[in-house]
């Protein structure tokens, strides 16, 4: 219950900040030069793929519920059901999660097979933009 | 809270590689479970799940659809991870009993194939890996023709998983070996050994598909009724010299016996039509029926509801049979045809006695409400039709055989 209302806060408190469309944008480390397309960081994320190691934003948050629907065309629940499929039949192990794009950009930096989306305001030299779904 | 405190205990061993690794959480907890009631419109037989000991009357009932499942994830480095899993249901005994449902090591391989040793879900029909998890599923419970045909749940060994796209078709391709072991409901232990199965299931979109086979050695142990109806035909077969007999016994007795289970399985979540069938035979050389099972699911989603009805039938294919006389020769003892015939007969029984043996078809209505991102609500109606005997149902007054009802009311969730 407490989870509910946390996260039920979180999502009023993001989509309070972030304006509705505002540009999500997929980055990867600067060190892959490799192009991605919008199917292959679809599939990475919806556990089809292993190719590259996704990073997360937060369960509930805005900016994850919109990489979602523009990247695999999905809602956050059916994401959440083809990634408890997976999780709960021991197929795979869900993206890491972190709190905030800036965290993004920590993980995305720190390791050359990484993947994940931001704000297009918060891009920085330390990733790469590869995609803007 | 409880949960953050498990995450840290789990994660103890384990503490000196994520902080090796300078990464956040390295350790991930997530659970499922549902809570249900259950009834149903009559007092002369229980009904409950594949494997309960008890099942449900007039009275209602948790304990026949209620569970919990807690899993944990460590990601030991981008290559190998471990995961184990324990489920909290009512099953083989009657109470709330706690099962190691997963615990194993697997080691990507490749970005294509990944090995995995220790305890699996043994993927011996479309959802059996995710049967437990309401959440995941459109009905309150898998149809029971089907699922109470194979009563393993997990397979102790090594397997293999391998994802290759075809275009965009996706294909896994899993190979497990090993063995397993069931409690089953009277006391009974169940034990495959050599135990291989095969999945494979191609994926294009919102379409799937998927054929499985499974091959084993199958041993069933703690039946006293059974032992000793083994035993009488033998005596009787040495001591009347009516060979039939014994061979009777032989085709019965099942200690590490030939058993296979053959399915496939097609699934769908178009537009918004829902849909899931699946068609499986068992067969095993002992006193488990030779059966053919089948369901056919449809549904249609209005928004955050999901009407659906399922109909599924469980059929036995063959039963070992006495072939030899009904009567004994002329000139053999008074005793000889009366002591035959009871034993016969017995022998006859054991197609409708025990897990899963029985002949019975189910309709089933029901709609799914997803009330949350990860909860949803179930209310379903099913009529049961048991066939030629009480069906699949637990504990039934002599000479049930007619039509139940049964309601539930279930929420699933996972987090």
């Amino acid at each position: 219950m407490k989870k509910f209302i946390s996260a039920a806060c979180a999502t009023l408190a993001l989509a309070a900040t972030l304006p509705a469309g505002a540009e999500v944008v997929v980055v990867v480390n600067p060190a892959n030069s490799e192009a991605v397309s919008k199917d292959q960081v679809a599939n990475v994320y919806l556990g089809k793929s292993t190719a590259l190691t996704p990073v997360d934003q937060a369960d509930g948050s805005a900016i994850r519920g919109e990489f979602y629907k523009k990247v695999a065309d999905k809602d956050a629940s059916q994401a959440k059901a083809l990634w408890s499929k997976l999780v709960f039949t021991g197929k795979a192990t869900p993206p890491k999660e972190v709190g905030s794009s800036a965290d993004v950009k920590k993980a995305v930096a720190a390791n050359p097979k990484a993947i994940g989306y931001i704000e297009k305001s918060a891009v920085d030299a330390s990733v790469k933009v590869v995609l803007t779904p | 809270m409880k949960k953050r405190i498990l995450a840290t205990l789990l994660a103890l061993p384990l503490a000196t590689t994520a902080y090796a690794e300078e990464s956040s959480p390295a350790v991930k907890v997530s659970g499922f479970g549902t809570g249900a009631l259950t009834v149903s419109n009559n007092d002369d037989a229980e009904f409950g799940r594949a494997n309960q000991a008890r099942g449900v009357k007039k009275d209602v009932r948790t304990g026949v659809d209620s569970n919990l499942g807690l899993q944990a994830d460590f990601t030991i480095n981008n290559w190998l991870s471990v995961t184990g899993q324990g489920l909290v249901r009512k099953d083989a005994q009657d109470d709330f009993g706690a099962e190691a449902t997963l615990a194993f090591a697997k080691a990507k391989v490749s970005d294509e194939l990944s090995v995995r040793v220790g305890r699996m879900g043994v993927p011996v029909f479309m959802i059996s890996e995710y049967r437990n998890v309401g959440y995941l599923n459109t009905f309150v419970r898998p149809p029971q023709e089907m699922y109470s045909q194979v009563p393993f749940n997990t397979i102790d060994g090594i397997d293999a998983v391998w994802q290759h796209g075809f275009g965009d078709t996706s294909v896994t391709a899993q190979l497990a070996v090993g063995s397993t072991t069931a409690k089953l409901a009277g006391n009974l232990e169940a034990e495959m050994k050599s135990l291989v199965v095969l999945n494979l299931v191609a994926e294009y979109g919102p379409f799937t598909a998927r054929v499985g086979r499974a091959d084993g050695k199958l041993t069933v142990t703690g039946a006293a009724s059974l032992d000793s109806l083994l035993t009488s035909l033998r005596t009787a077969g040495n001591g009347y010299r009516l060979p039939a007999l014994n061979t009777l016994a032989d085709q019965l007795v099942s200690d590490e016996k030939k058993a296979s289970f053959t399915s496939a399985g097609l699934g769908m979540d178009w537009n918004n039509i829902v849909g899931q069938a699946e068609y499986a035979k068992r067969k095993t050389h002992s006193y488990i029926n030779d059966t053919s099972s089948w369901y056919v699911m449809g549904g249609y989603r209005i928004g955050k509801f999901l009407p659906y009805y399922t109909h599924g039938k469980v059929a036995i294919d063959h039963a070992p049979a006495y072939s030899g006389a009904a009567a004994c020769p002329a000139g053999y003892p008074a005793a000889c045809t009366p002591t035959l015939r009871a034993l016969t007969a017995g022998a006859a029984t054991l197609r409708s006695a025990g897990v899963g043996q029985g002949e019975q078809s189910t309709d089933s209505v029901g709609v799914r409400w997803d009330l949350y991102r990860s909860a949803a609500l179930k209310f379903q109606v099913d009529r049961i039709k048991p066939k030629n005997g009480k069906g699949l149902f637990l504990n039934a007054a002599p000479g049930f055989n007619h039509a139940v009802t049964v309601g539930t009311v279930a929420v699933d969730f996972v987090f």
